[in-house]
């Protein structure tokens, strides 16, 4: 970490989104520098997936200026979906098509060559690879979304709520993945309404609630921030957490149901 | 400036190929697609191919022997001899269409008919009567008839109910694929998010919209070759000019999918989920499988009816196809059903324009 670029890749300006007169993103304005881990943090019906989806060029915004890489995403929709690879939340993808089908298939729609097995390798999904995607468990399902999600070595990438769902074991090893994909050199934007996992990933955290955000900053800064107004949790905080309990006793192995 | 957006052929063949894959994949639409209308013409062919049968029951004495001779030797009617009890049983259950016997008084024969079938009595009447008169002329020894009934038959092509029935089954899958495959393809791919996540990628709605209906193309084309094949071989279903017909009846069938594509999406447009597909779906095709001529011509609908049903998709659909396949006409000479058919599909893609969501 540390040596993060001060170079602004997504610039979000004064973004509103409504429906049906409600507004579920409620003018905000944020930016993700080069390079970094960006959390959205917030609880359910905040307006995370809803900002993601708009930077994504899914959705179309009420109003505001976004760009990504230097891009107006209305004006160039096709290079930013190029540029950047998306999770979504949920799966996404023919339940009746292979591990290998489905890659080739991403593959045709942005145009790249690539070599299936060595991706599902990649993701430790190399015996899954005449599977139907709905026989993947949770963890492997995640796991080969992320691999469609860098088909087209993005620059930047999207995860949306990576490991909702997902076992102790599955969570720690998609982490290693996110890691292993910012140690690249990928700028990632992450949603999640799990502080540990906000604390241990991300460089920078934006809060969010009811559309609009509230605070921005480092995880640390944030929890400095709180503790300098006096705020003292009731309990002496242990030197390991109850999930390093868990993780301690039953390994870190993965597993597949 | 916008940037313009990348070619769109190869992404549109690779959303047509995976979507036609995982298509054949799902065991729904193979069965709804092949085995259901075959199993529908199986069934109505064999049922079609013989016609009604008609049985006449003869309790046996000398004076029913005559009447006999002269009908056993009728094509199509099946005697069955046996005593008037059990004969008489036979007609009340419908096996026998009626049963002929003595009469009370000398010289008279009587014709036992069922009243549950009105039709068959009559032809059964017609016909012994006729046997009757023809014993009564020659017992009377009368020559030089004043009228003699001279039939000739003209040579033609036999019209049977399979040549009937497989156009309306053509018709009938061509739209049950249509907007079922269609509707329930796409409520499904929505709501996998298959469709949002393709977005995702640098592709045009419009062009993962024609890849799906390309893997639908395919299917339903190959789903009225089969029909065809199995009309062709099973059934002597007759080409009339051969591949020229055939090819006709394939461009027909791709006009018709594409015009009732547009009922399926705007289905997929307005249902929120598969629950609410099925009430929509059974709208649009049900009355039109059952009115629009696919078991039985429009003529015989109440006359009050026929304005309303020939207007529909599928009665325009039906009859190009018939007159296609029965007249051997080529494609331009079913205009006014191609029009009749493209003004629906205008309002069913309006429609659907107005009412398409990817979220």
């Amino acid at each position: 970490m540390g040596k993060i670029s001060k170079k602004a890749q997504i610039q979000v300006k004064n973004l509103v989104k409504k429906y049906e007169g409600l507004a579920a993103v409620d003018n905000i304005s944020f930016e993700v520098y080069e390079g970094e881990i960006f959390g959205i943090l917030g609880p359910n019906g905040a307006g995370k997936t809803t900002t993601l989806e708009i930077i994504e060029t899914l959705r179309k915004p009420t109003s505001g200026q976004i760009e990504v890489d230097g891009l107006d995403i209305l004006k160039n929709a096709w290079e930013v979906k190029s540029r950047i690879g998306v999770q979504l939340q949920a799966a996404g993808f023919y339940p009746d098509l292979t591990l290998v089908e489905l890659l080739q298939m991403f593959a045709a729609l942005y145009k790249v060559k690539i070599d299936p097995l060595k991706i599902l390798k990649k993701f430790q999904l190399e015996d899954k690879k005449s599977s139907f995607f709905q026989k993947l468990s949770g963890g492997q399902k995640q796991r080969f979304s992320l691999a469609t999600t860098l088909i087209n070595n993005p620059k930047i990438v999207f995860l949306d709520e990576p490991t909702t769902g997902l076992d102790p074991q599955g969570r720690a090893n998609l982490w290693l993945e996110i890691k292993n994909i910012h140690k690249e050199g990928k700028t990632v934007i992450i949603t999640t309404h799990y502080m540990e996992e906000a604390e241990k990933l991300c460089d920078r955290l934006a809060i969010m609630d009811r559309g609009k955000i509230i605070k921005i900053g480092t995880p640390h800064q944030l929890i400095d921030e709180l503790l300098k107004t006096g705020f003292r949790r009731e309990r002496e905080i242990k030197k390991a957490t109850l999930e390093d309990v868990f993780l301690n006793l039953t390994g870190r192995q993965l597993r597949e149901e | 400036m916008k940037t313009k957006s990348p070619n769109q052929i190869g992404p549109l063949l690779a959303i047509a190929y995976y979507g036609l894959r995982a298509q054949l994949r799902n065991r729904a639409t193979l069965f709804f697609g092949f085995v259901f209308p075959l199993m529908f013409i199986f069934a109505f062919g064999f049922f079609g191919s013989n016609g009604q049968k008609i049985t006449i029951g003869i309790a046996q004495n000398e004076k029913t022997e005559a009447i006999y001779q002269d009908i056993s030797k009728i094509e199509n009617i099946n005697i069955q001899k046996g005593n008037l009890a059990d004969l008489k049983k036979e007609l009340a259950s419908g096996k026998l269409s009626a049963v002929l016997a003595n009469g009370d008084d000398q010289g008279e024969v009587k014709l036992l008919v069922s009243q549950a079938s009105e039709n068959q009595s009559q032809v059964v009447q017609s016909i012994v009567s006729g046997a009757i008169a023809q014993q009564n002329l020659a017992l009377s020894g009368l020559k030089d008839l004043p009228i003699n009934l001279e039939v000739e038959k003209v040579a033609g092509r036999a019209f049977r109910f399979i040549d009937f029935f497989l156009p309306g089954m053509i018709g009938f899958a061509i739209l049950a694929t249509a907007v079922n495959n269609t509707a329930f393809g796409l409520i499904f791919l929505k709501k996998t998010l298959v469709l949002k996540r393709i977005f995702a990628t640098p592709t045009k709605a419009l062009t993962i919209l024609l890849g799906q209906g390309l893997a639908r193309v395919i299917v339903a084309l190959a789903q009225t070759l089969v029909i065809v094949a199995a009309g062709v071989l099973v059934f002597d279903f007759t080409l009339i000019h051969g591949l020229l017909t055939l090819l006709s009846i394939i461009l027909l069938s791709l006009i018709g999918l594409l015009a009732f594509m547009g009922f399926g999406l705007f289905i997929a447009g307005v249902a929120t989920d598969e629950n609410s597909v099925v009430p929509l779906t059974n709208i649009i095709v049900f009355p039109q499988f059952l009115m629009a001529g696919t078991f039985f011509p429009i003529e015989s609908l109440p006359e009050v009816l026929r304005p309303f049903v020939n207007i529909l998709p599928l009665a325009f659909f039906n009859a190009a196809i018939r007159k296609i396949t029965t007249e051997g006409v080529s494609l331009d000479q079913v205009f006014p059903q191609l029009l009749g058919i493209m003004l629906w599909s205008i309002i069913a893609y309006i429609a659907a324009s107005r009412t398409f969501k990817w979220e």
